[in-house]
C-alpha cells in the first residue's frame, strides 16, 4: 500500500483514466498526472490497486460497453469508436477475452432475456438482489 | 468455505443523490450503474483501493419485497438514522476527516481515540450513520 501522500497522487492519475477512458490514453501520459515515471507509476499502481494502468482502462471501456450494447441501439462500431477504440478487431477480442462472448452476441442473449427493451435482464444482477426487488427468480 | 464478501446493501432515499455522495464527497469508484428490466437500478460503489467488497446504493421501494407502507417506514427510519452504512477505514482519520469535512459532509464524532485505533463518525446524505477508522 502506498503512502498517503503518493496514494493521493496515484488517485489522481486512476481518476485522470476514468474520466478520459474514451480517449486515446498513454502510459506516459497518465504517469505526469501522478508525477510519476512511467514505470514506476505502472508498478506503484498494480501494487495498490491489485490491477494495471492499462486493465483499469480496458476493464472502464469493456464496462461502458456492455452498458451501451444493452441500454443504448448504437451499431457494434460506433460502440467501440465511443468507449476509445480505433479498431473494432481488437475491440471486438479484448470483448470477447473480458467477456466470454463476442459483442453482437452479449447483446443478443441480454436482449432476448429482458422483457423491456433497452434494459438488462434481472439475470445480469445477483439473484437474491433481482428477487429481492423484482421478485424474479430465476428459472 | 465463503472466501470473501461482494455486496453489502445500503439503502439510501434518492440513488442520484447517494451517487453523488459516495463518489464525490467520499471519493468511492463506481462499480456498476445498469438499468435493469422492471425500472430498477443496480448501483454499486467500492473505494478505489479496494473493489472486493461493493456496497449497492439501493432504494426502498413499494414491489414485490416491500409494501408502500413498509418502503415509506424504511425511509422514515433511514432519514432518523437507524441504519448505518458501516465502518469505513482510513490510513490517516485526522486528515481525511478534516478533507470529508472541508467537503461538507456532516461528523457526529471528530476523531477520538478508541481502544481499537482512530475514529471519526459522519453521516451520509440520506441520514445513514458511517465510522472512519484508523487502526
Amino acid at each position: 500500500m502506498a503512502t498517503n501522500y503518493k496514494l493521493e497522487r496515484l488517485n489522481a492519475g486512476r481518476d485522470y483514466i476514468a474520466d478520459n477512458y474514451q480517449a486515446p490514453l498513454s502510459l506516459s501520459g497518465i504517469a505526469k498526472y501522478s508525477y510519476m515515471s512511467p514505470y514506476h507509476f505502472l508498478r506503484v499502481f498494480k501494487d495498490t490497486y491489485g490491477e494495471t494502468p492499462n486493465e483499469f482502462l480496458i476493464r472502464l471501456r469493456v464496462e461502458q460497453a456492455k452498458k451501451m450494447l444493452i441500454t443504448e441501439n448504437f451499431s457494434v462500431s460506433e460502440i467501440c469508436e465511443k468507449v476509445g477504440y480505433t479498431s473494432l478487431g481488437s475491440f471486438s477480442s479484448l470483448f470477447l477475452k473480458q467477456v466470454g462472448v463476442a459483442p453482437t452476441l452479449y447483446r443478443r442473449k441480454l436482449w432476448a432475456l429482458s422483457t423491456e427493451a433497452y434494459r438488462f435482464p434481472s439475470q445480469a444482477i445477483p439473484a437474491c438482489y433481482a428477487y429481492h426487488f423484482l421478485g424474479k427468480l430465476a428459472n | 468455505m465463503i472466501t470473501s464478501i461482494a455486496h453489502a446493501t445500503i439503502y439510501v432515499l434518492n440513488q442520484d443523490e447517494a451517487l453523488d455522495f459516495y463518489k464525490n464527497k467520499l471519493g468511492f469508484e463506481v462499480g456498476d450503474d445498469m438499468k435493469v428490466e422492471g425500472d430498477f437500478r443496480w448501483l454499486t460503489v467500492y473505494p478505489k483501493s479496494n473493489s472486493q467488497l461493493q456496497l449497492v446504493l439501493a432504494e426502498p421501494k413499494e414491489g414485490p419485497m416491500f409494501t408502500k407502507d413498509s418502503a415509506d417506514k424504511i425511509r422514515s427510519l433511514i432519514e432518523e438514522g437507524a441504519f448505518g452504512a458501516g465502518v469505513f477505514e482510513t490510513e490517516n482519520c485526522q486528515k481525511t476527516y478534516e478533507e470529508l469535512v472541508a467537503k461538507g459532509v456532516e461528523f457526529i464524532q471528530p476523531p477520538t481515540e478508541q481502544l481499537y485505533g482512530v475514529e471519526a463518525m459522519g453521516i451520509d446524505n440520506s441520514g445513514n450513520w458511517f465510522s472512519l477508522v484508523q487502526r
